[in-house]
């Protein structure tokens, strides 16, 4: 129930933004940005480019608000769906940056949290994150393994073969089943 | 005929967390192209497994955003109107001002049905041409829609490589406004085919650039091919 409402408080904010509420834009900001946030830095491992990801992802759901449609999924998988896009994008375009990761860790710069944060709207965000973990969790380790690389690492089909010394074939097989399990879990639409 | 759906699920599944690679995109497209357009099957894997992938950003803790990061970006988007793009930049303006001024070079109503890319289009569809920008540029690219419907199907042959961070994007630009249309790679002999759910209203100009892999929201290069959609 409380993720039903949490959809539909979603659909309304994107709504409102596409009448231009910059207030609901806000909104929208404030309820995914650290979620957002944790994901393109998961993905990129570098701070300052995960900031770039989101902002622009945040940027086009204002330029383009249209882009999303309510048949197709939910407000939070849309948005969360551009950051990965962008995310991976970036990690796949400098090869070279992964070879700066334990760089840039050293030289993370110490994040002073926003006191706006301390308000963030939280409703129904604790719940999704306890389905998709328990999502996880529930896949067999050999599965979850190579979809988290897929997913958190952003590495190719062929990079986890090598990675992990499997058969391409391997690899695929591995994902596909993984997801199918994960489509039964949390791939319900409408909810 | 029922059709299978067995190989779309594999490769939309593996594309919902970014796992497909560029000759696996374009297997994709065929596949989608193969099947018609309100195919629901296709559609509902399409979002069940685009949720999966959204989703799966809330299995990692949050992580608190910069002191002042918020504001920056509310200011950036409220100094933007809601729901509009970017304007064409400079390197597209000249263009824009020749392609109003091009006559129907190599379209023209095709009397009967034809198979474009494999699919068979409307009797009364209109081809277009693309022009090439540079004389370097080897290979040709068609449109092919029907005036008044959403829908152009794209199609091109021996066109020159791109590197694997790239990929074709089509641009339907009315006026100075880019919208994008479609982005697809070139298979390893350089075809294309790809279907955009874009209506080629007249007077605009269709556009094809190089953009990365990600696709792009309103071009980063000049256009290299370009055909101006006419009433002629």
């Amino acid at each position: 129930m409380t993720a039903d409402l949490s959809d539909a408080r979603d659909r309304e904010l994107v709504q409102r933004i596409r009448r231009g509420d910059g207030e609901a834009f806000r909104g929208l900001f404030g309820r995914y940005a650290p979620s957002a946030m944790a994901l393109a830095r998961r993905v990129v491992r570098q701070p300052f480019l995960a900031e770039e990801i989101v902002q622009e992802a945040f940027l086009a759901v204002w330029r383009n608000p249209g882009g999303y449609d309510p048949q197709r999924g939910s407000v939070r998988a849309w948005l969360m769906g551009m950051v990965h896009h962008r995310a991976v994008d970036t990690v796949r375009r400098e090869e070279s940056q992964r070879r700066r990761v334990e760089e840039s860790q050293l030289s993370d710069r110490v994040v002073q949290p926003d006191p706006a944060e301390d308000v963030v709207d939280e409703i129904g965000l604790p719940e999704e994150r306890r389905a998709v973990r328990a999502a996880l969790d529930e896949l067999p380790a050999e599965q979850r393994q190579v979809i988290e690389l897929m997913y958190f690492d952003g590495l190719s089909q062929s990079k986890i073969s090598d990675q992990l010394g499997l058969p391409l074939g391997t690899v695929k097989s591995r994902t596909l089943l993984g997801m199918r399990r994960l489509r039964g879990s949390i791939g319900g639409w409408p909810r | 005929m029922m059709r299978s759906h067995e190989r779309i699920e594999e490769l939309i599944a593996f594309r919902s967390i970014y796992g497909l690679d560029p000759q696996e995109q374009a297997e994709l497209e065929r596949e989608m192209a193969s099947h018609p357009p309100d195919c629901e099957e296709c559609r509902r894997l399409e979002t069940e497994y685009g949720e999966v992938g959204g989703r799966l950003a809330f299995a990692l803790d949050p992580v608190p955003v910069r002191q002042g990061f918020a504001d920056e970006t509310i200011e950036l988007a409220l100094g933007e109107a809601p729901g509009s793009r970017r304007k064409v930049g400079s390197r597209l303006r000249p263009l824009v001002a020749v392609a109003a001024a091009l006559v129907l070079f190599a379209g023209g109503a095709i009397v009967g049905a034809t198979v474009f890319g494999g699919t068979e289009v409307s009797s009364q569809a209109t081809v277009l041409t693309f022009e090439p920008q540079d004389p370097n540029l080897t290979g040709t690219i068609t449109a092919a829609f029907t005036p008044g419907e959403p829908g152009i199907y794209l199609q091109g042959s021996g066109l020159d490589p791109l590197s694997p961070n790239e990929v074709y994007e089509l641009w339907l630009i009315e006026g100075e406004t880019p919208a994008a249309a479609v982005c697809v790679r070139p298979t390893e002999d350089g075809s294309v085919f790809a279907f955009a759910d874009t209506e080629a209203v007249t007077d605009a100009l269709l556009a094809v650039t190089v953009e990365p892999s990600s696709c792009s929201d309103a071009p980063t290069t000049p256009p290299i091919w370009v055909a101006p959609i006419t009433s002629a």
